[in-house]
């Protein structure tokens, strides 16, 4: 025998959008797998290394698509995989065929068209309890011999559910060659009807099934989409999650803060004073810190998002809240992502992975920081607590409130202005159907609801954290170099690089009427926007707290000038941990700049307006 | 909504487009009928409906509307449950099944 050829082999998984087939991958990589994107689109790209064949053999799960003819964005990514034409993707040289065998008509539909390719292929039905619990009957040997490839049977969210395609996936590997080059997509050589007919004519043969689905379902959605009910069950659904978002991240974010400022002064004791001591407790550790200190956060968002998703409810939710959505021209899964950044952006937009569509994915991304986010409350408080008389309004309002109120609406219609701006721009008269499917309720499972989890934290503390760190360093080096002389009359910072830019800035933000202290607190803003508080604390050298502070600034800053600091605050990006995960979750250098760049245009022009307009009211 | 619908063929009431069929109903699609909010696009709708199993001849059954009147709507076909949005909807012509 000669000897065989150690290059790799590619796999791809191939289904319908909701046939099992992440759950299927998790079983196949186990926790080995890499999750990223694809070369230039926001579509996630999840590939891993597949055990126990003879030869060195990677998978590929590939987004869910229910035709290789007609495609939307996101799946035309897998075809463009599938055929070899994907930039930097290799062609797979065998593909994995999933149906969710409780649904197999629809599934079966895109098995004969991957067939039409001549690719070598493994016919999965998963979901094989579900089925036969249904009373569902499969004859796997006759559909195998019809279809003329192997057909397995697999319970993915069971251990060793998986065994039989393991097994497959050997004796497939054993005399699979690796090709390159790119494939043709055939014509489309039959209609839809006629394959469909087809399907009719092997479902009849090979698959028993009764004729209706479990009751429990439809009387699920009967409660879970009726109008009033079901926006009651959606309301209370996203209480919870907001709640457990706010409050019950924050005793555990408190004790990351407190464990933080422990290991400071653990480490700050072993090191003399210095710059080295200042470098690790407040550069390092702290900068560490402010990263690490949105974890919770995020796994508590992302640990009602999975069990949401897994168990079938979040495309309902989708469904209930696609009209209020659309006229802004995006659909009810962006509602999601957008509400969570109303706590941090940061998951928000991590969030914005289940948005299938490409386009809609970076328009929800574009837009999250517009939500008002609970960094900026420090911020809005301090000015509004210093400035905004405490009166009633209308009878029945308080004036700082009805300000605070404006703060966030100033931001949620912002953001669908420039939603509808970029659906204009792309300029379709009607874009791709929603055509959402409304998957089987589920039970979710810990195995996968887990790994889903480690996935996400993983994300967020690799790759976000190495690019915040290194800027919160940055940060820390401007703000500390050069130090003040030894007779500085005035606050450290001052002499500092920071202070030297924010002075250097001060010319640019002079029409908006900011003086150079607040330029100075802009520039530690960037590493977390209630910083500006403390910032201004500093150089005002004011101490005695909130109170305090806001009594200098009112007999230092114009109101109108205060408003224009808190329009500013509303757009400005200044969060680099915003900047740092739009790099990441876009993969793209383009698309952060601009994202960079419009809010900050949005930001001067905005306060720009609001310090003239209060000027002439005033 | 401006009403730019098909032209005159929801004069004849035995087909009825998707979004006017009651919650509850079920109903056999006639055919899937071009229309002209997709623009060039159209073609490709339909084939993503028919490829999905929206095919004359299939049976179907509303199940319910989303928050404000009847867009977006859900309905099974061959088990399958379904949102769609109006416009995709009333490309889909059916007869209301009688009992």
């Amino acid at each position: 025998m000669p000897p065989m050829s150690q290059s790799v082999l590619h796999f791809a998984l191939v289904g319908n959008p909701n046939c099992g087939k992440t759950a299927l991958f998790n079983c196949l990589t186990g926790a080995r797998a890499k999750v990223a994107n694809y070369a230039g689109v926001t579509v996630e790209k999840r590939s891993g290394p597949l055990a126990g064949l003879s030869r060195p053999a990677e998978l590929i799960d590939l987004p869910g698509t229910y035709s290789l003819y007609v495609a939307s964005p996101d799946e035309q990514v897998a075809r463009r995989v599938i055929l070899g034409e994907m930039p930097g993707e290799v062609r797979p040289d065998a593909l994995v065929a999933v149906v969710d065998a409780t649904n197999i008509k629809l599934g079966l539909r895109l098995v004969l068209e991957l067939k039409a390719l001549g690719l070598p292929m493994i016919l999965v039905l998963n979901l094989a309890d579900a089925a036969r619990q249904r009373g569902i009957n499969i004859r796997t040997d006759l559909l195998a011999e019809r279809l003329g490839m192997p057909v397995v049977e697999t319970v993915a969210v069971r251990r060793n559910g998986v065994a039989a395609l393991q097994a497959a996936l050997r004796t497939l590997a054993l005399d699979l060659k690796s090709r390159t080059g790119s494939l043709g997509l055939p014509e489309r050589g039959e209609a839809v009807e006629s394959l469909y007919a087809r399907i009719d004519a092997l479902l009849a043969d090979c698959v028993e099934a009764p004729a209706s689905a479990p009751r429990w379902q439809d009387r699920l959605d009967a409660l879970v989409m009726h109008p009033v009910l079901g926006l009651v069950i959606l309301a209370a659904t996203l209480l919870l999650m907001f709640q457990a978002v706010f409050a019950w991240a924050a005793p555990l974010m408190d004790g990351i803060e407190a464990l933080v400022g422990w290991l400071g002064g653990q480490v700050g004791a072993l090191l003399p004073e210095g710059i080295l001591h200042d470098f690790v407790v407040d550069g390092l550790i702290a900068g560490m810190g402010s990263v690490l200190v949105f974890l919770p956060q995020i796994i508590i968002l992302f640990a009602f998002i999975l069990a949401l998703e897994d168990s079938g409810y979040l495309p309902r939710a989708a469904f209930l809240l696609d009209r209020m959505m659309r006229g802004v021209g995006l659909s009810g899964r962006s509602f999601i992502p957008l509400l969570s950044s109303f706590a941090c952006a940061v998951p928000g937009i991590m969030s914005t992975r289940s948005i299938s569509n490409p386009h809609e994915r970076l328009v929800t991304i574009m837009t999250a920081p517009l939500m008002t986010c609970s960094a900026r409350l420090p911020v809005y408080a301090l000015v509004i607590g210093a400035f905004v008389p405490q009166r009633t309004v209308w009878g029945l309002f308080n004036l700082q409130g009805v300000t605070l109120f404006c703060l966030y609406v100033a931001g949620i219609a912002s953001a669908a202005l420039v939603a509808w701006v970029c659906r204009r721009r792309q300029g379709k008269s009607e874009s791709f159907p929603l055509l959402l499917e409304l998957p089987n309720y589920r039970w979710p499972n810990l195995y996968h609801f887990l790994l889903g989890l480690k996935e996400r934290a993983w994300i967020f503390l690799r790759r976000v954290g190495t690019i915040i760190l290194a800027l919160s360093i940055v940060l820390w080096f401007l703000a500390t170099f050069p130090g003040a002389p030894e007779d500085a009359a005035l606050p450290a910072i001052e002499y500092s690089f920071a202070g030297k830019l924010g002075a250097l800035m001060q010319p640019l933000f002079e029409p908006l009427g900011f003086s150079w202290q607040m330029c100075i607190a802009l520039i530690p803003a960037m590493a977390a926007r209630e910083v500006a508080v403390s910032t201004l604390a500093t150089v005002y050298a004011v101490g005695g707290g909130d109170a305090a502070l806001g009594s200098t600034l009112a007999h230092s800053w114009s109101l109108p000038v205060a408003l224009a600091y808190l329009a500013w605050f509303v757009y400005a990006p200044q969060c680099l941990s915003t900047i740092a995960v739009v790099r990441r979750e876009t993969n793209s250098r383009r698309a952060t700049l601009i994202f960079t760049a419009y809010l900050f245009a949005l930001a001067y022009v905005a306060a720009l307006l609001v310090r003239h307009l209060a000027a002439a009211w005033a | 909504m401006p009403s730019k619908t098909f032209d005159g063929s929801d004069a004849s009431s035995a087909h009825t487009p998707l979004h006017r069929l009651p919650k509850g109903s079920r109903a056999r699609v006639v055919e899937i009928a071009a229309s002209a909010l997709f623009g060039d696009m159209d073609d490709q709708v339909t084939l993503r409906l028919k490829e999905l199993g929206f095919l004359p001849g299939a049976t179907l059954q509303v199940i319910g509307f989303g928050l404000f009147g009847t867009d977006p709507i859900a309905v099974r076909i061959n088990g399958t449950k379904f949102g769609l949005r109006r416009a995709e909807a009333e490309k889909v012509l059916a007869i209301l099944h009688s009992a």
